[in-house]
């Protein structure tokens, strides 16, 4: 069940989900900031681990992502990854799909991922442009690859 | 035997309460307001999860700032504090989040984007938040 829960006149735009996920309640809120967007995912009733995520400044056409734990858990290498997962994400709403509708962009990378699944819909996009930068805090029960895929799928869907 | 079904229907009743008292103190609480006065406007915004508490204050702009966690230490009762995200020699948000948990006692993470050198600005951020902190009811003891 999702909520959009902010006041339309808040600058920050925030959207709260409760969803079950390998068998365990997970609380996702999503808020976005006008340099970040912050998604707190909890099993726990705590942060847990929070992870920094942004994409480097530079002239290489291939993008470049540092990904740094800051606080919590430094040797679970699926959280750094849920958090690429992530950034990357954030970068080509960024640079490719925010000119166009949210939902018409939806439909596209469905169609395009339904022609093309060896693609990565992300390295076709341009390198023009700067993107918001991701602090994800993940506080679970279970680090399974299974509960990252489920996290990162709906976070996915609520980013907008 | 009606005493005895009167006193099970009772115990059945408490362990339902306390089951909805369980579920309320675990959902996510989410709060957001704004105040405005002497042109500043500052934003604040709550995330009351089950064992910490979440909160960022905005001022004039919804920049994310610098991160901050501090939370009470046990056995001596002191408040470790620590700098996550940003954060220089001047950190206004450190004081605010060192403060919230002394007068409070919650676990507290932090995201301030007030200028350096506002230390009215600051006091006054770091007296509306924890008034709402208040009215919302999720103090839990002071140290």
């Amino acid at each position: 069940m999702a909520m959009e829960t902010s006041d339309p006149l808040f600058p920050v735009r925030q959207t709260s989900l409760c969803l079950d996920i390998q068998g365990n309640k997970t609380d996702i809120i999503i808020s976005s900031y006008e340099d970040h967007f912050l998604v707190i995912v909890t099993q726990i009733g705590s942060m847990g681990t929070i992870l920094h995520a942004r994409k480097e400044e530079g002239v290489s056409i291939d993008p470049t992502f540092n990904v740094a734990v800051v606080f919590g858990k430094r040797d679970e290498p699926m959280l750094a990854a849920c958090a690429r997962k992530l950034i990357e994400h954030i970068r080509y709403i960024f640079q490719f799909i925010l000119p166009i509708d949210a939902s018409l962009c939806i439909c596209l990378l469905n169609c395009y991922q339904l022609l093309h699944p060896c693609y990565d819909f992300c390295y076709i996009c341009s390198n023009s442009g700067s993107s918001k930068a991701l602090v994800l805090s993940l506080g679970l029960r279970d680090h399974s690859v299974g509960t990252l895929k489920g996290i990162v799928s709906a976070v996915i869907e609520k980013i907008f | 035997m009606n005493s005895n079904g009167g006193v099970e229907i009772a115990n059945q009743s408490m362990n339902e309460l306390s089951i909805k008292e369980q579920e309320s103190d675990e959902s996510v609480q989410v709060t957001c307001f704004s105040e405005f006065s002497d042109d500043v406007t500052l934003h604040f915004q709550i995330i009351r999860l089950h064992k910490q508490i979440y909160a960022w204050i905005g001022c004039n702009s919804a920049k994310f700032g610098h991160l901050y966690a501090a939370a009470p230490t046990r056995p001596s009762n002191n408040v470790s504090v620590t700098s996550l995200i940003g954060g220089d020699s001047d950190n206004t948000g450190l004081g605010i989040a060192r403060r919230l948990v002394l007068k409070t006692g919650l676990n507290i993470v932090l995201a301030c984007n007030i200028p350096k050198n506002s230390p009215m600005l600051e006091a006054k951020a770091e007296k509306k938040l924890m008034e709402k902190l208040i009215s919302l009811g999720y103090i839990m003891r002071k140290i």
